[in-house]
């Protein structure tokens, strides 16, 4: 069955839009058609927060919030889900939502710009959790940027909450809201509007399909750097096609050496699943990026788009992980480390789309990742470290080393790794492998850090790495 | 409810607050736009200094949705937007001075159409060679102003005569506003080419002036309104840009016309903070006592001077911050360069002043291997002798040293610094440091004329109150506060009070909401409005009611109380509307006892001075740079605040903004001038993580202000950020501390994780 016709929940009521503009963000959506003005534009680029909504979705037969920047989503993604503004907290009597109280009462808001944004993101925190440690808080609100308060009202508000009942009006329309979205069937959507199209399959078999007719279309899985096309560049995206309607592609399978991830998983999804097996793998994902990007953003989207200082991408590198390709042939599975050519440029054929990605485990080798960037949450890496280690009595056996951020490629520190194996786990050694990274990289400067200092921390975390696995001690500041 | 003889304490939440958090708070986009609203977009320079040799808008004008577009032969008026001097032209003609300088703007049926048309023209330029450093302006004398210089006392002879001389140099960074509002303006024309203009700027009376000339108009045929803006942090106090441009569209195509600019084209287009350069010779006793300073003191101001003239007034005039200089030097230098015009910033230049001196004393106490808080108290100015300032102001309300030693004993200082140093030697590859700072900020705009305000207030018949004053709401809760005096003044419940837009027709000739005295300009204003109303209100009660009593009234509760008459309030309002009695009054106040003499640099710029002091302690990682903040201890003089949940929320966000501005915001210009760091993914303000893992902030208890501003309170408005000054140091004492204290590391700010690492690296070299 294909479709036109987005359907989602807004106000309790499913609510129909045909044909929609797949470029349209959903946040001018929102301010210009449903004339909502509570939820700013700060940036148009999901680095601010200001934007943030809450997309109620069904999983299992319960609803899940999930905060999202509505800056640089597109319209058609609303299709099957309940959209929350935060006007929308207000009850129907007036009040304030538990939520907004607690940002009243502890002062959480001076001009009230990033306000809106803050309540969604808090919103979704307390939805989603049972009680709210600092470590809830800070990652719930690391997306959201506050340039008056200080952030320690806004702390207080959320921890406040630990003492409210969760019985406001969302659970008290719980039932009805899930079968309203159970109302809403999964359809394949097609979208044709003026000149630009959009796809939404519901199966691997028909993303095949519209992906041999459409072999020139733009894959949006999280988005959330494709959309600044339109957003910055100003650019019309002339085809689409969302994969994140493929439940056949939203998988974790745990084997016994492999984690296989399907291509459409969240960030956030996976780094709860990862923590058991790689816990740095799990802290640098908490720093990819804000809980509303990883909403989004899946770990093929990162590969997808190959960027040298995408964070997953070092850290896979140094896991040996393989991707498997489908597409118009037979699947095909390859070694990440061959999968980047060039700036942005992938094997990734014209047709052919990421199905997922396989990652050893390690039981008993030492793994440790670590990210350097200007701000600690929400920022790109300057650089970024991940070291795989096999030791045997004291001997290197095996050892993976792979940097983000040293190159127009995320790529081995094929040298270093040549010095290292096969010889003694030492500080001698270590440090004639720090000097091989001399010719392993030849880092950019830009206005995240200059070349110099690239070369010096990437050396210092190869040195970092030697003293934590030698003193069995973490030596991090976070 | 407290009575008007008492004075207020009271927190209550902002008088938005409901507002902000359900999202229902309008600002400037939020306006529903009448039919026909059409919507701008600005196209600027791609050249940081060039001649512009065409600029081609055919495929402009044709895009889709493009109604109109201008260029600067459709400015009828003044071509400027330069709030005291020329210089910052809406559109230049011949010649673009930077990257981002706007050249033309367009009107289109929507935002994206407008914002899609802006990227065809084609403009062709011929480069000239660009100046974008601080370095290269001073080699090239490309100044703004000729060098302005201050002496007091001799010394030269006072440094050559001392035990000990350093000398230096020091940076501090530019840093971007980063208001979450972006710079918006909404014009509506009406008859008689008059102009509603809803903006959001910090300064309406000025807009609609600067909008006024553009147009060949007379200010009273514009009308500025301003609920509320969404961040100003002085980035709204001149950037008149938006709202001229806005307001020329509207007037060329005769409909509504909003132009809210995009995050990037925002921080491209609009000034910044001053970047400072500073380069010292200073000589002091073995104790660190100082015996006399010179000092060069150069800024980054762009290409034009807008306010940088007062900015780097201010700087010289905190170049002291707390200490008493006897025999000074200061040589200012007003670097022009081709980025954007360098603008006001929370703090004005104090903080850039401030920094400069605390660099120099924290060198002095290295390089004498004492106790930096030893060396600031020896330098420290005293109650009744070393209490004139360099420009000759006597210091009458002087509290720091009584919030230095209560802030040192409060946090513990002195165990802790111990704790610190035993912490160091057993680690490698951490590094704890420790600072304590002091801040000492003059409050009056240094331009004595802009000290003044004006309010507008009606009582209804109902007994309900209409409060209207000259201040801009960006957050600071001014308005609130003075709602909060107005109400008790009335002796009314603070829901009586309603605050209604800022608006140029309401109370005309307003100063800008800056300098942090807004609520003490305004809220005197208000509460004169009041006092006229309340005067009225007596005189028909006692004629009335005979009452011969000598004693004020007291508004308590509702009631007027006259001994053992008492009145209530709505009812007697009724009364005295009925016998036609004027129940509304402006108000109006200008700041007693300053004035400074420009030329000599001598007198009493400021009404007041603010005191506070911080404690920072943070833990850098050696290997990468990265750091964090462990605690912080704050004890800072509000004198008797109004409202301290407001004022606690100035303090804690200025901090963080300080903080910012000298640990991780770096604004970067390649060597063509094209700004690097222009969106959330490239310029980093502190997020959430960030601030200190404890943060103990207070009120200084026994704070009150000796001068008679409401409520005897002191502002919180610029003063806070500059505690942050105790993150830097602190940095600075554990980068030291590598060497094991023996070599002064050098470090200028903002001190990011990389220039850590290089002071690091460097250090270790010259050990």
């Amino acid at each position: 069955m294909t479709s036109n016709t987005i359907e989602f929940i807004f106000n309790n009521k499913i609510h129909k839009i045909s044909n929609p503009d797949p470029n349209e963000t959903i946040l001018n959506f929102i301010r210009l058609k449903l004339k909502k003005t509570g939820t700013k534009e700060g940036c148009a680029e999901g680095g601010c927060g200001a934007c943030t909504i809450v997309l109620g979705e069904l999983v299992d037969n319960n609803i899940q919030y999930k905060a999202i920047n509505a800056c640089i989503a597109f319209l058609p993604i609303l299709n099957r889900k309940q959209l929350i503004l935060v006007e929308d907290l207000i009850s129907s009597d007036g009040k304030l939502h538990p939520v907004q109280n607690a940002m009243v009462k502890f002062h959480g808001s001076q001009c009230g710009f990033c306000t809106p944004g803050f309540i969604m993101s808090m919103f979704a925190m307390y939805k989603n959790n049972k009680s709210f440690n600092d470590e809830i808080i800070n990652d719930s609100l690391s997306g959201n940027l506050c340039r008056c308060t200080g952030y320690r009202p806004i702390i207080d508000a959320a921890k406040s909450l630990n003492k409210i009942n969760d019985n406001d009006e969302f659970t008290k329309f719980k039932k009805k809201i899930i079968n309203l979205l159970k109302k809403i069937k999964l359809k394949n959507i097609e979208i044709n509007k003026e000149n630009k199209k959009y796809f939404a399959p519901s199966t691997i078999l028909e993303l095949k399909k519209v992906l041999k007719k459409n072999p020139d279309a733009k894959l949006l899985s999280g988005g959330t750097d494709l959309s600044l096309e339109i957003t910055k560049s100003r650019k019309e995206i002339k085809k689409i096609i969302y994969l994140n309607s493929i439940k056949e592609l939203d998988f974790i399978y745990t084997k016994k050496n492999e984690i296989e991830v399907g291509a459409g998983t969240s960030l956030l999804k996976f780094e709860k699943i990862i923590k058991k097996y790689y816990p740095d793998f799990n802290t640098i994902l908490k720093r990819y990026g804000s809980v509303q990007i990883r909403n989004v953003g899946t770990i093929a989207g990162n590969i997808a788009t190959a960027s040298p200082i995408g964070d997953t991408l070092p850290i896979l590198l140094s896991l040996d992980t393989k991707i498997i390709l489908d597409g118009p042939k037979k699947r095909e599975i390859i070694p990440l480390n061959k999968f980047f050519i060039s700036y942005r440029k992938t094997k990734l054929k014209k047709g052919q789309f990421i199905y997922s990605v396989k990652i050893p485990i390690y039981k008993k080798n030492i793994f440790k990742a670590y990210k350097i960037s200007k701000r600690f949450d929400d920022d790109i890496s300057s650089v970024c470290g991940s070291f795989n280690i096999e030791i045997n009595k004291n001997r290197i056996k095996k050892i993976r080393i792979a940097y983000g951020g040293m190159s127009e490629i995320p790529k081995r520190a094929k040298n270093a790794e040549k010095t290292l194996v096969n010889s003694t786990f030492s500080e001698k050694i270590f440090s004639k492998a720090i000097k091989n990274l001399d010719s392993d990289y030849k880092p950019i400067d830009d206005m995240r850090a200059s070349k110099s200092y690239r070369m010096e921390i990437a050396k210092n975390l190869l040195m970092k790495c030697f003293l934590e696995v030698k003193n069995k001690k973490i030596l991090r500041l976070n | 409810m407290k009575n008007n003889n008492n004075l207020i304490n009271d927190s209550r939440p902002h008088d938005s607050a409901f507002k902000h958090v359900s999202g229902l708070a309008e600002y400037t986009d939020d306006i529903k736009e009448p039919e026909g609203t059409l919507f701008g977009a600005i196209g600027w320079s791609k050249k940081a200094n060039a001649i512009i040799k065409k600029i081609d808008l055919n495929e402009v004008k044709k895009s889709v949705g493009v109604i109109s577009v201008v260029t600067f032969s459709d400015i009828p008026g003044r071509n400027d937007v330069g709030p005291v001097f020329n210089g910052d032209p809406i559109f230049p003609e011949k010649k673009v001075e930077y990257y981002g300088q706007p050249l033309f703007a367009v009107a289109a049926t929507s935002v994206e159409l407008a914002r899609k048309a802006v990227m065809k023209a084609r403009i062709s330029y011929q480069e000239l060679e660009s100046i974008i450093t601080i370095k290269e302006a001073l080699k090239k004398n490309n100044l703004l102003f000729k060098v302005r210089k201050i002496k007091k006392g001799n010394p030269t002879s006072k440094i050559n005569k001392s035990k000990n001389i350093l000398k230096g140099n020091f940076t501090t960074g530019s840093q971007e506003h980063f208001y979450l509002e972006g710079q918006v303006a909404f014009a509506l024309p009406k008859e008689d080419n008059d102009l509603i203009v809803y903006s959001s700027t910090q300064h309406p009376s000025e807009t609609q002036q600067i909008i006024a000339k553009m147009l060949n108009q007379k200010s009273n045929s514009i009308t500025v309104l301003v609920r509320r803006i969404g961040g100003g942090f002085g980035g709204k106090e001149t950037n008149f840009m938006t709202s001229s441009i806005c307001a020329l569209l509207a007037y060329k195509t005769r409909s509504p016309v909003k132009l809210r600019l995009d995050r990037d084209d925002d921080i491209i287009i609009t000034g910044k903070r001053h970047e400072f350069y500073s380069d010292y010779e200073v000589g002091f006793d073995n104790e660190g006592l100082i015996t006399g300073l010179k000092i060069k003191m150069a800024s980054k101001c762009g290409m034009s001077p807008d306010l940088s003239y007062a900015i780097n007034e201010r700087a010289l005039l905190h170049i002291d911050n707390a200490y008493f200089l006897s025999d000074i030097e200061v040589e200012n230098y007003l670097c022009k360069t081709n980025t954007s015009t360098s603008t006001a910033f929370r703090g004005f230049g104090g903080n850039q002043g401030m920094m400069a001196i605390e660099n120099i004393i924290d060198n002095i106490a290295r390089h004498l291997k004492r106790d930096a808080l030893e060396v600031r108290k020896k330098n420290f100015y005293q109650k009744n002798k070393k209490n004139i300032t360099h420009y000759g102001m006597r210091l009458e309300d002087n509290v720091i040293n009584e919030v230095f030693d209560n802030l040192v004993k409060k946090s513990d200082y002195k165990k802790r610094v111990l704790e610190i140093k035993k912490f160091n030697s057993k680690n490698n590859y951490q590094k704890k440091g420790i600072a304590i700072t002091p801040v000492k900020f003059g409050i009056s705009f240094t331009t004595i004329h802009l000290n003044q305000a004006g309010a507008l207030v009606h009582v209804y018949t109902d007994g309900s109150i209409h409060l209207n004053h000259g201040g801009i709401e960006m957050g600071q809760g001014t308005h609130t506060k003075i709602a909060q005096l107005v109400a008790s003044s009335f002796g009314l419940p603070y829901e009586k009070v309603k605050i209604s837009s800022t608006n140029t027709s309401k109370v005309p000739n307003t100063s800008a909401s800056a300098a942090s005295s807004t609520t003490d300009l305004n809220g005197a204003a208000a509460l004169n409005a009041v006092s006229k109303i309340k005067l009225n209100l007596e005189k028909f009660i006692t004629t009335k009611y005979k009452i011969f009593h000598s004693k004020e009234p007291i508004y308590n509760n509702g009631y007027i109380i006259f001994g053992n008459r008492s009145f209530k309030f709505e009812k007697i309002i009724q009364e005295a509307y009925l016998n036609r009695v004027s129940l509304s009054s402006s108000g109006f106040y200008s700041t007693p006892k300053i004035k400074f003499n420009k030329k000599n640099f001598q007198g009493r710029p400021f009404y007041y001075f603010c005191y506070g002091a911080a404690v920072t302690e943070v833990t850098i990682d050696t290997l990468t740079g990265e750091n964090i903040i462990n605690r912080v201890d704050i004890l800072h003089d509000a004198g008797n605040a109004i409202n301290p949940a407001i004022e606690l929320g100035q303090i804690e966000g200025g901090f963080v903004q300080g903080q910012g501005w000298l640990t991780i915001e770096e604004v970067n210009w390649n060597s063509k001038g094209q700004i690097t760091t222009f969106s959330p993914s490239t310029y980093k303000i502190p997020a959430i993580s960030d601030i200190p893992k404890k943060f103990n902030v207070e009120i200084y208890k026994d704070g009150i202000n000796k001068e008679n501003v409401v409520n005897k309170s002191k502002t919180t408005g610029e003063p806070p950020l500059m505690l942050a000054m105790s993150v830097f140091f602190a940095i600075k004492d554990a980068i030291a501390s590598v060497g094991h204290y023996k070599i002064t590391p050098i470090l200028d700010a903002p001190a990011t994780s990389e220039k850590i690492l290089m002071s690091i690296k460097n250090l270790k070299a010259r050990l």
